[in-house]
């Protein structure tokens, strides 16, 4: 995202450099370029040629001096740039500054919206991951349920015969997680593809970036409970007797 | 070894499986409990076994009341006991030496140990040359003789038989009412549940006429 700073015509030098350092020294920007008014003027009419008659009608050149910030995207948070944003609107030689706060907060907004559904999602897909499991350990155990009472006859303790069914029901669950991270894997290398320019800007706000390690190994891990959770479940109900 | 008090147990109004059945029987009794189809045989073994709770009553084996015992903790009744069903019971999947040897596997013998006695509890049925077949290769009265090995080869203090001899032949139910003998002979209390009057004639010495439920009489020769 760029904000731009238009500056007062005659803004003296001191000033100028006052406000490149403020600029630069915000820790939020990430690179910046200054335009001054012939420049500005160049470019115009290197975007329209058409109009070069209308300019030189005019006596005075009509474009201010300006500066270009490139944001961090790390600094997208809108209260940090608003008060960044307010900072540079009472610096000395700033006429204006140009940044759509209203839409980046709506896009933002809009991406913890996205957050929130999908966490919902993730609950309700953990659910069913959960069910589904233990239906699947609970038809395994029915397959055995004559084993597992003749276990209980000779002595078997509920731990030496539940100890099977809960490593089945964890490799179940962490082949259901790692098999979902490598479907994420491919969505995230194949959707920006798939909309290639389509995004446009939001390209600059949506980060598609893949999971790190850590999440990653908390998602198996987190796999391997809910197999384990499902089994124990699906088995109590067969232990009694 | 075995204390049974006031024991009830219905399944469905209005009927009693098992109506005020009291006995008790020490180490190395050997029981027969008798009766026609229905009488409860199988419930009072169940009981025993804590394979179901009766509705009333209580059971004291080996000095403790089994009803008070967890379901979590079943194991340790189960450890003592050794029990022989009326359809055996084997794993069909698995080779004789593993079916016997499950009973130590699940005590965490270790693996030598394991080999030597399942091998003598299979000399003892005469099994010792079918080790590595699969129960579905057997006889029917191999099988039976299987499901033996599996119960005594722990040395339990109690064995349970629920009709070990129902469907054999005669001259086979003999042999291995003669294998329960030689295994009381050891010190296990041996509770024996058949109909076979041959049988109780010829090995009996202690027995529960079971009749619809209550205990008729309670002999000993």
């Amino acid at each position: 995202m760029i904000i731009v700073l238009f500056l007062e015509k005659e803004t003296p030098e001191p000033t100028l450099n006052a406000l490149k350092e403020k600029v630069q020294n915000s820790g939020l920007v990430k690179d910046f370029q200054y335009t001054d008014a012939a420049l500005a003027r160049e470019k115009f009419l290197n975007s329209f040629p058409e109009l070069r008659g209308v300019l030189d009608n005019l006596e005075t050149n009509p474009f201010p001096p300006s500066i270009e910030a490139t944001l961090e995207k790390q600094a997208m948070n809108t209260d940090t740039v608003a008060s960044f944003i307010a900072d540079l609107k009472n610096s000395d030689g700033v006429e204006d500054v140009q940044f759509n706060l209203e839409w980046v907060e709506k896009i933002q907004s809009f991406g913890r919206l996205a957050r929130a559904i999908g966490f919902f999602l993730g609950g309700i897909l953990s659910l069913a991951s959960f069910f589904i499991i233990s239906n699947v350990i609970k038809l395994n155990v029915m397959a055995r349920q004559n084993e597992i009472v003749i276990l209980r006859s000779v002595g078997a303790t509920n731990t030496y015969i539940r100890i099977p069914f809960l490593l089945e029901g964890m490799i179940l669950g962490m082949l259901g997680s790692g098999l979902s991270l490598l479907l994420l894997f491919l969505l995230i290398q194949l959707f920006p593809v798939y909309l290639g320019q389509a995004l446009g800007a939001l390209n600059e706000l949506i980060n598609f970036r893949y999971l790190s390690l850590g999440q990653c190994m908390w998602l198996t891990c987190g796999g391997a409970a809910i197999g384990a959770l499902g089994s124990f479940s699906s088995l109590s109900q067969f232990l009694k007797t | 070894m075995i204390e049974l008090y006031h024991i009830w147990k219905q399944y469905q109004k209005p009927n009693w499986a098992l109506n005020d059945i009291t006995f008790k029987a020490q180490k190395g009794d050997f029981y027969f409990v008798t009766g026609p189809s229905g009488s409860g045989k199988t419930t009072l073994l169940n009981i025993i076994s804590r394979g179901i709770l009766p509705t009333q009553g209580q059971i004291i084996i080996d000095g403790k009341n089994i009803q008070r015992i967890p379901d979590h903790k079943i194991y340790q009744i189960r450890r003592i006991m050794g029990i022989v069903f009326q359809d055996f019971r084997l794993l069909f999947h698995k080779k004789v030496f593993n079916n016997v040897a499950l009973v130590l596997e699940v005590l965490g013998t270790p693996k030598k140990e394991i080999k030597r006695r399942v091998y003598n509890a299979l000399k003892m049925v005469n099994l010792q040359d079918k080790m590595y077949s699969y129960p579905a290769h057997l006889s029917y009265g191999e099988q039976q003789r299987v499901a033996i090995a599996r119960a005594v080869v722990n040395n339990p203090k109690i064995i349970l038989a629920d009709e070990p001899t129902g469907n054999l032949d005669p001259e086979l139910a003999f042999e291995i009412m003669s294998l329960f003998n030689e295994i009381n002979k050891q010190g296990s209390t041996v509770i024996i549940c058949t109909h076979d009057r041959e049988l109780i004639r010829h090995f009996g010495n202690k027995i529960l006429f079971l009749y619809k439920g209550k205990l008729l009489r309670e002999e000993f020769f």
